[in-house]
């Protein structure tokens, strides 16, 4: 254990050395951003140089005038990185990439998805960047994620990114009334209904209030769903719905949300 | 091939075999240009970048021949409006297999370099679905200059566009500026004697150019099954097919909210808006009406698509609306009835054509434009032809 130890300091002080042998350049031209894309490229560099680059190379593609007409060298590069050996330049450089809704990018990452085999990144993180992109083609993938995560943050992941696929509504729905589900999750996907379908989400919501044994959080989410986007002809007319919600204000629950309820009997009731 | 249905999806790698596999074949010359089009099955549920990966393959494809006349709109399309620096280079580069290069042609490889130069990447050709990581590889940019030093001295009208990028400033590379001089040098040779250079922009275009249809009135299809479609507006407003687009002439467009290509929906949207300003100049926003409709109505509801038209100045009234099929079923009746060019993945589109329609006062199609940028004042005279059809009471071929 204790030689363990004395490897690991001794790589973080070679890492260390080595940054502070290789200051952060500052690109001011474009011999300067060929320069820091050469340092990029180098596997025989320290990793933190060539985070430091990459970095510089972030804001050179603002400041630097005439970038653009290294775009192409830049972007071969970032591809050239992405299957790094080292996960964090490897995550950094996705991250531009996705952003830029790279198509190789975006291949690796569903390929990883698919076959975790090939993954480059952890799930969440595939999922996390995929999003950045409507057009990835990764519902299908997240679907599948959804419905056997390989851990917590890979459904939530999968399910921020539904939020954009009106025919996940279903699932979403599932998700929803389902109390053995992560309350993040179960709030997750009451946002994606609101964005997708508000009408399922306020017939749900309706099915949350009037259930007596669901959690009062989740409770509270869905009243003020009702209360800020309800349909102010269907909720005046609800007696049930209203009866509950008047029930509210004489049970042990949070300020916050006897407010909420107060609202909302002011704005529906007759 | 509309219509037509594949019982197994391809693999990438097995719709590369295909596309090679026609290619080799001069029989089957048209199977190979059919996948360019948007709806074709293949496209079905993949993403836009499988999509760009795809199209590519089959434009190179084609440009291992001699391109026929009716592969020539899909690569003026891909130059005119393509913001992919893969698909732009594959059209640039399949141009150049065009047997009858003319002046026409010069604009729409300037406008795609003014599309791309901002964008432009690494591309590679050598293997199906291969990405560039090298700058010693090709890139749209290059391919397009390419492309303009093969046009040489018919390309005359757009060197006052094209010699600003000599500058080192211009957004070009050194390598490129110096594909930029090459390309000049080709322009400004002299013109063969029985070939006069031409200094004007456009020139005749080549029939593999047109991107308008219309029908005369008395060949025009039926409303029939549209008829009943119940459509939603942007208020939220039921109307079916035949209550809204009977009584007087339309325009009507199609476009979707999550589009990011700003040459396309967005633009068509804002030029739809552009069209009911001409409209009114004329005293006939209440005699034409006009409408956009959404491809993708399960994501686009009634206040996105408020929001969208009036981020565009769009004006939205009782004649004038943004609109969205309810039900999936008559979704698909709409699509066929106007044989629209898109592909989904899911229910999101993966890939279309720009599409403006002309409808007579009964609601069927008269007048078409598709894949190319389009003209307001041309689509509002069109228009007004068909109102006048409608006064006269009988139909002229428009």
């Amino acid at each position: 254990m204790a030689t363990r130890r004395k490897v690991a300091r001794k790589a973080a002080t070679r890492g260390q050395k080595a940054a502070a042998t290789a200051p952060i350049q500052v690109a001011e031209n474009l011999k300067d951003v060929r320069d820091l894309l050469k340092v990029l490229r180098d596997t025989g560099k320290p990793i933190e140089v060539r985070m430091a680059a990459l970095q510089s190379l972030g804001a050179a593609a603002f400041s630097v005038p005439n970038f653009n007409s290294l775009h192409a060298d830049y972007i071969g590069a970032l591809r050239e990185v992405a299957t790094d050996s080292h996960e964090e330049l490897r995550r950094r450089v996705f991250g531009i990439l996705t952003r830029n809704k790279d198509g190789y990018a975006q291949k690796k990452l569903l390929d990883g998805l698919k076959d975790p085999a090939k993954a480059l990144l952890p799930p969440e993180k595939a999922l996390q960047l995929l999003g950045n992109d409507v057009h990835a083609g990764a519902y299908a993938a997240a679907r599948t994620i959804l419905n056997k995560p390989p851990n917590d943050d890979a459904k939530r992941e999968a399910l921020r990114l539904l939020a954009g696929d009106a025919k996940s509504t279903p699932l979403l729905e599932k998700v929803l009334r389902d109390k053995k589900e992560l309350r993040e999750n179960r709030q997750l996907a009451a946002s994606a209904l609101h964005s997708l379908n508000p009408d399922k989400l306020q017939a749900q919501a309706r099915k949350i209030l009037l259930d007596k044994s669901d959690y009062a959080d989740i409770k509270a989410t869905s009243l003020t769903a009702l209360e800020q986007f309800g349909d102010d002809g269907s909720l005046s007319k609800d007696k049930t719905l209203l009866q509950s919600v008047n029930r509210l204000k004489n049970t042990k629950i949070s300020a916050k949300y006897k407010q909420t309820a107060r609202r909302f009997l002011s704005k529906y009731s007759p | 091939m509309r219509g037509a249905t594949i019982a197994r999806a391809l693999s990438e790698d097995q719709f590369a075999a295909l596309v090679d596999a026609l290619a080799a074949d001069p029989k089957r010359r048209g199977d190979l240009i059919s996948l360019l089009r948007e709806d074709h099955p293949h496209y079905a549920e993949r993403g836009a970048a499988a999509i760009v990966r795809m199209r590519g393959w089959v434009l190179l494809a084609v440009a291992r021949g001699e391109v026929p006349e009716n592969a020539l709109i899909f690569i003026l399309e891909e130059l005119d409006t393509g913001v992919d620096p893969y698909l732009v280079a594959a059209a640039a580069r399949a141009l150049r297999s065009y047997p009858h290069p003319t002046a026409a042609l010069a604009p729409f490889v300037m406008r795609a370099l003014g599309n791309i130069r901002y964008r432009d990447e690494p591309v590679s050709f050598a293997n199906y679905g291969e990405y560039a990581i090298s700058a010693t590889h090709t890139s749209a940019v290059g391919e397009l200059l390419a492309t303009l030093r093969w046009l040489g001295p018919r390309a005359r009208g757009i060197l006052p566009e094209l010699e600003p990028l000599r500058a080192p400033n211009g957004g070009l590379s050194r390598k490129l500026r110096l594909d930029v001089d090459r390309a000049l040098q080709a322009i400004r040779v002299p013109a063969p004697a029985d070939e006069p250079a031409t200094a004007s922009c456009c020139g005749t275009p080549p029939n593999g150019a047109r991107s308008m249809s219309s029908w005369p009135s008395d060949s025009r299809r039926g409303a029939k099954q549209t008829e009943s479609i119940t459509l939603q507006d942007h208020k939220g407003e039921l109307i079916t097919f035949k209550e809204y687009f009977h009584g007087q002439p339309s325009i009507v467009v199609f476009f979707y909210t999550r589009c990011d290509n700003p040459l396309k929906c967005s633009l068509t949207v804002t030029k739809l808006a552009r069209v009911q300003k001409l409209l009114e100049e004329r005293g006939l926003v209440d005699r034409i009406r006009t409408a956009a409709i959404t491809y993708d109505p399960a994501f686009d509801l009634p206040q996105r698509l408020r929001v969208y038209g009036q981020d565009r100045g769009v004006r939205m009234d009782a004649g004038h609306r943004m609109l969205r099929v309810i039900e999936e079923n008559e979704n698909e009746v709409l699509r066929r009835h106007f044989e629209l060019g898109v592909n989904f993945v899911g229910s999101l589109v993966n890939r279309h054509r720009i599409e403006v329609y002309i409808l007579d006062a009964e609601g069927r199609i008269a007048l078409c434009l598709e894949r190319l940028s389009w003209d307001e004042e041309q689509v509002v005279t069109r228009t007004i032809e068909m109102l006048k059809e409608k006064e006269c009471g009988s139909g002229r071929q428009a």
